[in-house]
């Protein structure tokens, strides 16, 4: 579904990706790993089209994306949410979910304007598209907070409105950039357990960047470890957690040496 | 005493939703509350929790009513102006307050539609074109123009957008002033495109339907009602996948990239509905004034503008139309003396019983300034006859002439009036600053005092001065009270 060519990504001097290859297929969970300043996020930008690669290509469906505007990605039907939350904050949940329906509605101006059928139909199919997106996450999200400005949710609430919003936009592929970041273990628990939920039941492959290594365990089907944005390792959780690079990588050369 | 019993009376109305909605919801709702606290958030709380199309159909039922309640052609023409000043700031907010673009070249766009109404239908060049024929074409030529303008907002934000779009008001306003000399490479001759200084004059009015509209009554109805159009069509387009696509892009243009709305498509749109609905209302204008001139297109029209869409709420449609009205009217009214006098009373008294914590404390304040001017007054007729002099502006009736016996006027009142004005701005900034309720209390009394006679001796008799002063005076006040605008909601920019 989603591949990536020998990519490379120059800031200046800074490598900070270099000939990174590795494929994700329909229906896979693949975990993103490394330590701090490896090229994860990096890594992210590259896809959903903030940054354009200094050369490689990156590939989605087949067709190539490199240089398209991150809008035209998300159009293409790929979603991500952001490391550092940044949801709408003064407009209400409910409309969080609903202005990122954007792409995938056509009511034109005038229609707005004149209240058309057409335009009462669709806005009616996107109010329960969001109210059903918003149910994945139980009643938390539900009723009278449908109306609350998004900036009164708790942290946990807001990762969660960050995954629903993502979701609105009908994507294939969904890129969660550090879910459980400043989660409880309960609350990585349940996130975990959520993004199974997402594959099983929303139908959505996806690659997860995540520090966490709990949840990497819990949810991964293949792993890819980076290090000066390099790909060091790929494999099932146990394979890479063992790796002797990537251990290095994360604890340094005397812990793998006091392994052996 | 006072803040317990309004404790123990909450439950009592609110115990049914409690039961039926939770403690979180109460919670939750926390910053609706807060938004309703106090007399005027109160009755504007219950304003926006009213049926939109009821309250609007009632107040432009009752402004339709002004015109066969008077025929007064000052009260008219002020009616017009609020509806004029409203179209531009629904226009300003659809650029600044949805889509937050700081676009400081909107007057241009006014005045490309004015002028562009004048060139079509007056002898300028001898054309005369049909008003509906003329308002399109000026209307299309408005859109572009904001298409034109929005092109550096897709690489610009924040203050350098607003230097560009302020440097293309100026560019415009310096054209009109120049353009009446303008040489083309095909000729020899100079063309007067604009009129210079002296604009274009003996502009057609409207004719609407075979009629030709003349008076300000009828104009006054057009304004009204086009002014209800473009309400109804902004709050449609607020509601609809624009809407929310212009309000995601304001308050993260990442953000609302990523999840795949076309952000220069969008901002451009902005530009051109906002540059829109300014052309439409310069043509009106035009044709309502048969003339226009460059300096009706200048920074003080911006600034105008800018404070009405931010007092009303930045992004609240009720919120623009309002301020309109505040600001508009306002001024009017401080024209007379004795309405003056009577906001100026009135507002020092409100804004007493308001701020002061306990009300009984306001109130005492009021009683104790009330005393000071009485005790002032009899030790004056004790020991100085001669400081009851004569009232530098003499008024006949009602509240000035009580204001004014109670207050005592030296020989040299003028120059006592000036040196006072400045020993109560620092008294005032001193009470203002100070934390120990009870000496700012103290210091109150001779203040408010001190101020009623700048007032008698000074203010009154400069109207054109203390216009300004005075809606300075309020903007603060009710900024200060309300930072977010009557109608707006309070914003959190980063959590």
């Amino acid at each position: 579904m989603l591949e990536l060519l020998n990519v490379t990504k120059r800031f200046g001097g800074l490598l900070a990706v270099h000939d990174l290859s590795f494929a994700i297929d329909a229906g896979e969970i693949v975990s993103l790993i490394g330590p701090n300043g490896a090229g994860k996020s990096t890594v992210m930008n590259l896809i959903t089209g903030i940054y354009t690669p200094t050369s490689g290509d990156i590939r989605l469906n087949g067709q190539s994306i490199v240089g398209l505007a991150p809008d035209a990605i998300t159009r293409r039907g790929l979603a991500r949410t952001f490391q550092s939350l940044r949801l709408f904050l003064n407009m209400s949940v409910i409309e969080n979910v609903m202005a990122a329906a954007y792409p995938r509605t056509s009511a034109a101006l005038w229609q707005s304007i004149l209240r058309t059928p057409g335009f009462r139909r669709e806005e009616a199919r996107i109010r329960a598209m969001a109210e059903a997106k918003l149910a994945f996450f139980g009643t938390r999200l539900q009723g009278y907070r449908y109306d609350q400005p998004a900036y009164s949710l708790s942290y946990a609430n807001r990762r969660r409105l960050e995954i629903a919003r993502a979701m609105a936009t009908d994507p294939k592929l969904l890129l969660l950039d550090e879910p459980a970041a400043g989660m409880n273990p309960h609350e990585t628990e349940e996130i975990t357990h959520l993004i199974g939920e997402l594959r099983d039941r929303g139908g959505y492959t996806i690659l997860v960047i995540e520090h966490d290594m709990g949840l990497v365990e819990g949810i991964s089907d293949r792993v890819i470890a980076l290090d000066y944005g390099e790909k060091i390792a790929e494999g099932s959780f146990h394979d890479v957690a063992t790796d002797e690079r990537v251990i290095e990588a994360y604890l340094g050369r005397r812990a793998v040496r006091s392994r052996q | 005493m006072f803040s317990l019993s309004v404790y123990c009376r909450l439950p009592t109305d609110t115990t049914m939703s409690l039961d039926k909605i939770g403690q979180d919801e109460w919670v939750a709702q926390v910053e609706a509350r807060r938004a309703a606290r106090g007399p005027l958030g109160r009755v504007l709380a219950r304003l926006e929790a009213a049926n939109p199309f009821v309250v609007g159909g009632l107040l432009f039922g009752l402004a339709a009513l002004l015109p066969l309640l008077t025929s007064n052609d000052y009260v008219l023409r002020i009616a017009g102006n609020v509806c004029l000043y409203g179209l531009l700031a629904l226009g300003l907010n659809v650029v600044v307050g949805y889509a937050g673009l700081l676009d400081l070249g909107y007057v241009a766009f006014y005045g490309i539609g004015g002028y562009g109404y004048a060139m079509l239908a007056s002898n300028q060049f001898g054309i005369h074109v049909p008003t509906p024929v003329a308002v399109l074409v000026v209307v299309v030529l408005a859109a572009l123009a904001g298409l034109l303008l929005g092109l550096p907002s897709l690489r610009l934000t924040g203050d350098y957008l607003a230097i560009v779009t302020l440097g293309f008001a100026q560019i415009f306003v310096l054209l009109t002033n120049t353009l009446d000399k303008a040489s083309v490479p095909w000729s020899s001759q100079v063309v007067n495109v604009t009129g210079g200084p002296n604009g274009i004059t003996a502009i057609d009015p409207l004719h609407l339907f075979g009629w030709e509209l003349s008076g300000v009554g009828g104009y006054f109805y057009v304004l009204l009602a086009t002014l209800a159009l473009v309400l109804l069509m902004l709050r449609n387009i607020n509601q609809s996948r624009v809407g929310r696509a212009w309000r995601a892009l304001r308050e993260d243009t990442l953000a609302a990239e990523a999840m795949g709305m076309p952000v220069r498509r969008l901002k451009l749109l902005a530009f051109a509905i906002g540059a829109a609905i300014a052309g439409l209302s310069g043509s009106i204008f035009a044709a309502w004034q048969t003339a226009v001139f460059p300096q009706n297109f200048d920074i003080t029209l911006l600034i105008t503008l800018y404070a009405m869409v931010v007092l009303g709420g930045l992004g609240s449609l009720p919120g623009a139309v309002a301020g309109a009205l505040l600001l508009s009217v306002i001024p009017e009214l401080l024209r007379g003396p004795d309405t003056a006098r009577l906001l100026f009373y009135g507002g020092v008294v409100a804004m007493t019983l308001l701020l002061m914590k306990p009300r009984w404390r306001g109130v005492a304040l009021l009683v104790a300034v009330l005393a000071l001017g009485l005790v002032v007054r009899l030790a004056a007729t004790a020991l100085w006859p001669q400081a009851l002099g004569p009232a530098p502006a003499p008024v006949s009736s009602g509240l000035g002439a009580l204001a004014q016996r109670w207050l005592i006027f030296p020989a040299n009142a003028t120059l006592a009036g000036n040196l006072l004005f400045v020993l109560v701005i620092g008294l005032l900034m001193i009470v203002s600053r100070g934390r120990r309720p009870g000496v700012r209390f103290v210091l109150l009394i001779p203040s408010l005092y001190l101020l009623a006679f700048v007032w008698e001796t000074r203010l009154a008799a400069e109207p054109s001065v203390t216009r300004l002063l005075f809606l300075g005076a309020i903007l603060v006040l009710l900024m200060t009270y309300r930072p977010h605008g009557l109608f707006g909601k309070p914003r959190v920019e980063v959590v």
